[in-house]
């Protein structure tokens, strides 16, 4: 009878157009790990084109503060419904649960009300172009226009590798007053519900919480994906990954329905001779390298897993040997002992062990870090607190190995970064960082190589 | 600490030297392997815990890694299993070399990081004005190491060092055991090796050793038009990381691209003619290896020629093999293809490259470990034995590992990516001695994460589409 109780599926509920959709009879998921959603349907997942979305003239001023006081909302915790589904994602998130609980702990600085007005003047040059129609500067031509950033129809498919991941598209979409579908990822089933549900408790039937509706799918599921990836109820389709969304959405793109990819990315560190200045630069630099490379247990796109350093092997064995005492310590975004490494980089790592002529192995396989050191990168892709350290004779010969896949690079010490930034984007990074800050995304600031906000809106003339 | 001279080491490598009389023993058992696979368990322990004690002592002074592992893990004698463990090699050992060595043609490093894995002594090997990497294995073959290679599915090629010895006593003991308890091997049928016969590759190796096994002189079919050149799988992996830094130009990738087409058409040409060939033979007493995807194809063949199930010769000797990831078939691909051939001696074995006393499958459908063979099952990680009052239900289910005593070129532990099920019981259902393994082996996977979503990735999703998977 055990067994029938612990295979009870995991109840997901929906958010349709505002309204909360308790879980019910559609199950998915493999055996450890089911779940159930209400049925799917269709109808009420789209809006009509013919019909303005609820908040598209609601002003900006006004959602700014329904996000703000849905910010304090959820740090209030008045129902206990952020508790509770802090409780029910730590079922299913691959976050150790302090980890995940900081992050919830974190949820509210982004409803903050300075940052959201910072993005829309950085990315928009204010609110009045998203509330009407901005009278641009006079053309050489003499003629009159008027632009509007006017409200868009997105289909998201968020990431579900860290719950700011949910928070960061709901406030961009709010911002942006279209109407925005997100599909749920299985490995985060419960923070955009949750956040929605803000949303409608501070400002019950409010445009903006009408705007939203959130569900789970099968990722790729052709009958689903044919029948909404059309121009017809969406502009774009904005994805943060997964392969096999991916893979079929390129079917539907097309002239109408287009793609903001926030591309899959790894990240890597690159360390001046100047970390061996002193026993306490060493340590400190290995400490921020560490920082970076445990973001989200490294399972981030923005995660540091290959770091480059300039020394003599000597030298960045010293570093090594720190990096790994450094990865086993307890930060904001990862636990001190991680968790177990999975068996396939536990084969690969093993492999090396002893190919003492080409690398050397720190740490074991309980999950607090393993660093090898090598003179190239190794082939396998360090996941689960794994780096790779490689010894260079000078930074730039760092730069063969980056290529339009790399995100951030977070350099050591900060005034190297201007002798390798251009060479860097020239191969495709696109952020370059003081180590350390790695994680600190700035809002208002280009995000994934171009400016979310901006990239969202429907740009429309009126031209004279 | 005393170590081999060279000269002696060479002579090891060079000549058919006797192995020492316990392994020899062991290894021999399978000349009658009626006897072999039925003998008590605890008797055969006994023996194959002192033969890796003997192993042991004399592999630790000679392969670098060995001694390592060893000294790591504090062994310096192999009291119980236990001991085996920490010593046996990931199998990833044998493709440790950094890339750049094979990428940069770094021939001599190269041959440094094989050495120390191997036994014998690879110092005479010329490498001079090497070529490219199918020239320098073949360099290692010109006096007298039997170097394979293997190409997994990551593209990086892996290396094993054997002696000549080790290939003739593993083409020995395939012969006495891949189609027990069924049949034995006369060279005196046509064999139809739906693989490669060209090239240095371990499965050209295995359809070698068929053929000498099972051929009449001169009819062995197979699909050698083309050589399996490594150095075409190491292009690939080129071509990938070209594409990956942006320096591949539009037409070099079109030039690949077409050159793959082109292979793949021809391939296909070549196999169609071989079917064709199969079928016309169907009535004689014949020795077919395929994999299962290429036994659909056959099938499908047969039934467009009007042939129907069951039709051929009941002396014919079936050994279907390998994985059907990522292939279309039908559930039921087994016995759909088992009522094709019809009543004809079925076999298969469990075992892998880096393994040459493969276990054969009774009539029980379960796997039978030679003597010579110290099969190993790990916890999941690979890190300790599984202990008999672990069972459930008298079965233990866990990671292969394995000690082969065969070799005398390299170590033979290793563990595999490998989940199988030993069953416990003293006795097979075939009503031989056990342990045995089931049927059911299957690779190790990533626990199930079925439709997750992150923004961490590779570069893999940038040049996907360009590259044959």
């Amino acid at each position: 009878m055990n067994a029938e109780v612990l295979n009870e599926p995991v109840a997901v509920g929906h958010i349709i157009k505002g309204e909360f959709v308790a879980g019910g009879e559609q199950v998915y998921g493999p055996p450890h790990a089911r779940f159930a959603t209400p049925p799917l349907k269709l109808n009420d997942l789209v809006w009509k084109r013919s019909e303005p979305g609820p908040a598209f003239e609601t002003p900006l001023a006004e959602i700014i503060d329904v996000l703000v006081e849905a910010g304090r909302w959820i740090a209030s915790d008045p129902d206990g419904l952020v508790a509770d589904t802090l409780q029910r994602s730590s079922q299913t998130s691959p976050l150790p649960y302090p980890v995940l609980s900081r992050s919830f702990d974190e949820l509210p600085a982004l409803f903050d009300r300075a940052e959201l007005e910072y993005q829309v003047e950085r990315e928009l040059g204010g609110p009045d172009i998203l509330d009407g129609w901005r009278q641009v500067p006079t053309p050489p031509s003499g003629r009159s226009h008027r632009v509007r950033a006017y409200p868009p129809r997105i289909v998201h498919i968020i990431a579900g590798n860290a719950p700011l991941a949910s928070a960061l598209t709901i406030v961009w979409s709010a911002l942006s007053k279209g109407v925005h579908l997100l599909k749920l990822p299985s490995n985060d089933l419960f923070t955009a519900t949750m956040l929605l549900r803000a949303l409608s408790a501070v400002a019950p039937g409010h445009p903006t919480a009408r705007s939203f509706s959130a569900a789970y799918w099968r990722g790729g599921d052709a009958q689903v994906e044919s029948m909404l990836f059309r121009p017809q109820f969406f502009d774009k389709l904005a994805a943060w990954g997964g392969e096999s969304t991916l893979r079929s959405a390129k079917n539907y793109i097309g002239p109408g329905f287009e793609l903001v990819a926030f591309d899959p990315k790894t990240s890597i560190s690159m360390i001046g001779i100047e970390a061996f200045a002193s026993d306490e630069s060493l340590a400190q630099v290995a400490d921020q390298a560490a920082t970076d490379a445990t973001i989200f247990e490294q399972q981030a796109c923005a995660s540091s897993r290959y770091q480059f350093i300039e020394g003599t092997i000597e030298q960045v064995d010293r570093y090594c040997a720190m990096l790994h005492e450094k990865m086993a310590v307890e930060r904001q975004y990862c636990t001190a002992a991680g968790r177990a490494l999975p068996n396939n980089l536990r084969e690969e790592i093993e492999g090396l062990r002893g190919i003492d002529d080409y690398y050397r192995v720190w740490g074991d396989y309980a999950g607090s870090g393993v660093v090898i050191r090598s003179t190239e990168p190794v082939e396998f892709h360090p996941d689960g607190r794994v780096v790779n350290v490689v010894a260079v004779p000078s930074l730039a010969d760092a730069i063969q190995y980056v290529n339009l896949a790399t995100q951030t690079v977070g350099v050591y010490p900060s005034s190297r970064k201007a002798e390798l930034r251009n060479a860097l984007a020239c191969a495709g990074v696109q952020r370059i960082v003081d180590i350390g800050n790695a994680i600190e995304v700035e809002r208002g600031l280009p995000h994934d190589g171009f400016f979310p906000l901006h990239r969202f809106m429907r740009w429309v003339n009126d031209e004279g | 600490m005393a170590t081999q001279t060279s000269a002696s080491k060479q002579e090891a490598s060079n000549t058919e030297a006797e192995l020492p009389p316990l392994r020899r023993q062991l290894i021999e058992m399978v000349f009658d392997p009626d006897k072999a696979f039925n003998l008590p368990e605890a008797e055969l322990q006994q023996l194959r815990l002192k033969a890796a004690q003997e192993l042991f002592l004399t592999r630790r002074e000679q392969i670098p890694l060995l001694r390592k592992r060893a000294e790591d893990a504090g062994i310096d004698a192999i009291k119980s299993f236990d001991d085996l463990v920490p010593l046996l090699f990931a199998h990833t050992v044998y493709k440790s070399y950094p890339k750049q060595l094979l990428d940069n043609g770094r021939w001599e490093a190269l041959r440094q990081w094989l050495q120390s894995l191997s036994v014998s002594d690879l110092s005479n090997v010329d490498l001079k004005d090497v070529k490219d990497i199918d020239d320098w294995i073949q360099r290692f073959w010109d006096v007298g190491h039997s170097l394979l290679c293997t190409s997994g599915s990551s593209g990086k090629v892996s290396f094993l060092t054997h002696t000549m010895g080790d290939r003739a006593r593993k083409t020995r003991h395939i012969k006495y055991t891949q189609a027990w308890p069924f049949t034995k091997p006369t060279a005196d049928r046509p064999v139809f090796w739906f693989g490669p016969m060209k090239g240095r590759n371990s499965a050209v190796e295995m359809g070698i050793t068929n053929e000498e096994n099972w051929s009449r002189p001169g009819q062995t079919y197979a699909l050698d038009k083309q050589p399996l050149l490594i150095s075409e799988v190491s292009q690939t992996a080129a071509m990938r990381t070209k594409l990956a830094n942006g320096t591949a130009t539009p037409e070099e990738i079109e030039t690949f691209q077409s050159n793959q087409a082109r292979k793949a058409t021809a391939a296909t040409e070549e196999l169609r003619v071989l079917i064709d060939k199969l079928l016309d033979m169907r009535h004689q007493p014949l020795f077919i290896f395929g994999l299962w995807a290429q036994h659909m194809m056959i099938r499908d063949r047969a039934y467009e020629r009007g042939i129907k199930d069951g039709d051929f010769n009941p002396a014919t000797v079936l050994f279907p093999a390998g994985g059907i990831k990522g292939l279309n078939l039908p559930a039921d691909y087994r016995e759909l293809i088992t009522a094709f051939y019809g009543n004809v001696i079925q076999i298969g074995t469990y075992g892998m490259t880096e393994m040459a006393q493969l276990m054969p499958r009774c009539e029980a459908k379960c796997y039978h470990v030679p003597p010579g063979l110290i099969l190993l099952l790990l916890d999941a990680t690979g890190e300790r034995l599984l202990k008999p009052e672990e069972a459930i239900d008298g079965t233990l289910t866990g990671r292969v590992g394995f000690l082969d005593l065969l070799y005398e070129g390299r170590w033979g532990g290793l563990i595999t990516g490998d989940k199988a099920t030993q069953d416990l019981s003293a006795k097979c259902a075939c009503g031989r001695a056990g342990p045995v393994i089931l049927d059911t082996v299957v690779r190790y996977a990533q626990a199930g994460e079925e439709d997750h979503i992150g923004c961490a990735g590779t570069i893999d999703a940038y040049v996907r589409g360009g590259l044959p998977s």
